[in-house]
């Protein structure tokens, strides 16, 4: 089959393979059905798809999620897992928001119980989380505070009073990623962070409020703490604009390099360097320091959401029972162990708009999940709710360890706030029972649930092909947007 | 202020916008103005601020990329927004005149975050009819 000039041959019912042609290195593969998949071709993503299969060192297959769609250099929803000795790392494989990630706290409150709280609870949230462009944080960090947070990450949070021991257990990585170095960001980059600790952003970025709505895995679900009806908090930010300076320093670095040692690549944001050169660690170290510092970021939003519903719901913290699930990103570049081609390697993964989802028996899961994988969370669009998965062997066969993030846009922002056609999103949203908070309009227009994929539909994709296995449905009840 | 001399192509999820103006200092400055414009509105900034940047050297898209990434850094540095922008070539580099004022919460409100000004797909074409740029911000 050709799609827009690019041969697809389905090689399942819910994945296609794009061959090797012209300077690929390995063919693409992307998960998607049929109907999807007339959808993605409108786009540049697949043509992405085969961009990264270019790049030297690029190991089984360019892989793309079921929400992949169009982004710089790599397509959003990309995996590319690189050997460590030949390969490359890239920034445009990361994204611009180095370790955006998803945090789901629990709680023993019942959605039922809550529900005439909300909107006091929703306007303190709104209140008490800073949020929107350009929005400060509490928290204020001196420079040798800011070097703290950038080597340690929610351990530098738990130091300070602004975490527990459990948090940090149930974040991905411990909360910091090792190799950080704070000389590898820049003072630009520094600046930029120094007062935005601590708070949500703008654009998709949410906190929401949540009920259990159905679950699929009990076991899965009973290990993560969940029940049918309860009331989470779910948390997507990542590392604000000191993540965003890091990507855009390490992209003019890149760029150098590959003029220095003539790498030839399709499209200039796939700058990159080979893992182990001068410039190639450096970045590594950077990315890892950006990394712990959205690792703080939601682990601040997180103590924020407890004292905020305690403080509303006059409840002390054992019967608010407000506990982090998990806590793991979708924008980063990871040194993992993999099996490839029939032997044990080393290699990097790539992951930008990706989630790991490492199966059970994972070294890497904290014992309360090693019988049942770990958690993954898709956040949907903010009127269609959201997806709690758990990772499988199958995502370590087919995807390194990987599967979706969201539900992927299919709309442009122009496009949303057009078809909206003068209506309230407000009131919209009041009549699918969706309590919203925001600190701009505009964005709220562009972030209307008909701008996304049905995530419903991306998550079947992911639980029939076996990377990923749908634990809980999460409907949302309230949303603060930036 | 100058009129309105951009517009939105198609594209997913980020925005990708396209510039025309006569020249190559001109569509510089009209860029910074398109890229201000997303991010709030243009006719509530005062002018009683000035900034100067440099494009330093390079092809028409790396000057283009250097001085929409210094106006960025503008609003995420300094929070100074940019109402109106004038360039002129000197010595081979773009040097443009920015005029507006640091963020007011009271007067200013932001449309959207824009994270960053990326390379991809950025172009700058010269026609019959002067230049014309195409650039995707991610946000």
């Amino acid at each position: 089959m050709r799609f827009e000039g690019i041969s697809l041959s389905q090689v399942h019912d819910m994945a296609w393979e794009i061959p090797k042609t012209g300077g690929m290195l390995v063919p693409g593969l992307v998960f998607a059905s049929r109907e999807m998949m007339e959808d993605i071709v409108h786009d540049q993503a697949l043509r992405q798809v085969m961009n990264v299969a270019h790049l030297p060192g690029i190991l089984y297959r360019s892989i793309g999620m079921p929400d992949i769609h169009w982004g710089y250099g790599f397509p959003i929803g990309g995996v590319a897992a690189m050997d460590v000795a030949e390969g490359v790392i890239s920034p445009g494989g990361v994204g611009y928001d180095i370790n955006c990630g998803v945090r789901l706290l629990r709680s023993n409150l019942e959605m039922a119980a809550l529900r005439p709280r909300l909107p006091e609870l929703v306007a303190a949230l709104h209140g008490d989380v800073p949020s929107g462009v350009g929005s400060r944080g509490h928290v204020r960090l001196t420079p040798p505070e800011m070097e703290k947070v950038l080597a340690g990450g929610s351990r530098w949070a738990f130091s300070r009073g602004y975490a527990t021991g459990e948090d940090v257990e149930f974040t991905e990585s411990g909360g910091k990623l090792p190799g950080a170095d704070p000389d590898a960001v820049s003072d630009t980059a520094k600046k930029r962070g120094t007062d935005q600790l601590g708070t949500l952003g703008a654009g998709n970025h949410f906190l929401e409020i949540d009920e259990v709505e159905e679950v699929f895995f009990p076991e899965a679900a009973a290990a993560y703490g969940l029940f049918q009806g309860q009331a989470v908090f779910f948390i997507h930010s990542g590392s604000r604009g000191l993540g965003y300076q890091v990507c855009d320093d390490y992209l003019d670095v890149m760029a150098a390099y590959m003029r220095k040692h003539a790498l030839n690549v399709p499209d200039r944001q796939l700058a990159c360097a080979h893992i182990g050169s001068d410039d190639g660690r450096r970045y590594l170290s950077g990315l890892a320091a950006a990394a712990n510092y959205a690792f703080a970021n939601r682990q601040l939003m997180a103590h924020q959401v407890r004292e905020t519903a305690q403080r509303v719901l006059r409840l002390g913290p054992g019967d608010a029972g407000i506990r982090t699930v998990y806590d793991v990103g979708h924008n980063n570049a990871k040194f993992e162990n993999h099996e490839v081609d029939g032997r044990r390697r080393d290699v990097l993964v790539h992951r930008k708009g990706a989630t790991r989802a490492f199966p059970p028996g994972h070294p890497e899961l904290p014992p309360a999940y090693r019988d049942v994988g770990q958690p993954v969370f898709i956040p949907g669009d903010m009127g269609r709710g959201s997806f709690v998965l758990a990772g499988t062997p199958g995502a370590m066969r087919l995807s390194f360890g990987s599967t979706c993030h969201g539900a992927g846009r299919r709309m442009s922002r122009t496009a949303a706030r057009r078809s909206l056609r003068g209506k309230s999103v407000f009131a919209e949203m009041e009549r699918r029972g969706v309590l919203v908070a925001c600190a701009s309009r505009k964005t709220l227009a562009e972030e209307i649930p008909e701008a996304y994929k049905d995530v419903g539909a991306v998550v079947d994709v992911v639980d029939r092909v076996g990377i990923a296995r749908k634990v809980a449905r999460l409907r949302p009840l309230a949303v603060v947007k930036g | 202020m100058t009129r309105r001399r951009f517009r939105l192509l198609p594209h997913t999820a980020d925005l990708r916008v396209e510039v025309r103006a006569a020249d190559l200092p001109s569509l510089c400055a009209a860029s910074v103005e398109a890229l201000f414009s997303l991010l709030t509105d243009r006719r509530k900034v005062r002018p009683t601020g000035r900034r100067t940047l440099e494009s330093g050297s390079g092809d028409p898209e790396e000057r283009l990329l250097s001085i929409l990434r210094q106006a960025l850094l503008l609003f995420s540095l300094e929070r100074f927004l940019v109402r109106d922008a004038g360039a002129i070539m000197q010595s081979g580099n773009v040097s443009l005149t920015v005029r507006g004022e640091p963020v007011d919460d009271a007067r200013h409100s932001a449309y959207r975050e824009i994270k960053a000004v990326t390379a991809h797909a950025l172009t700058v074409e010269e026609g019959p009819s002067g230049f014309t740029a195409r650039f995707v911000l991610d946000v």
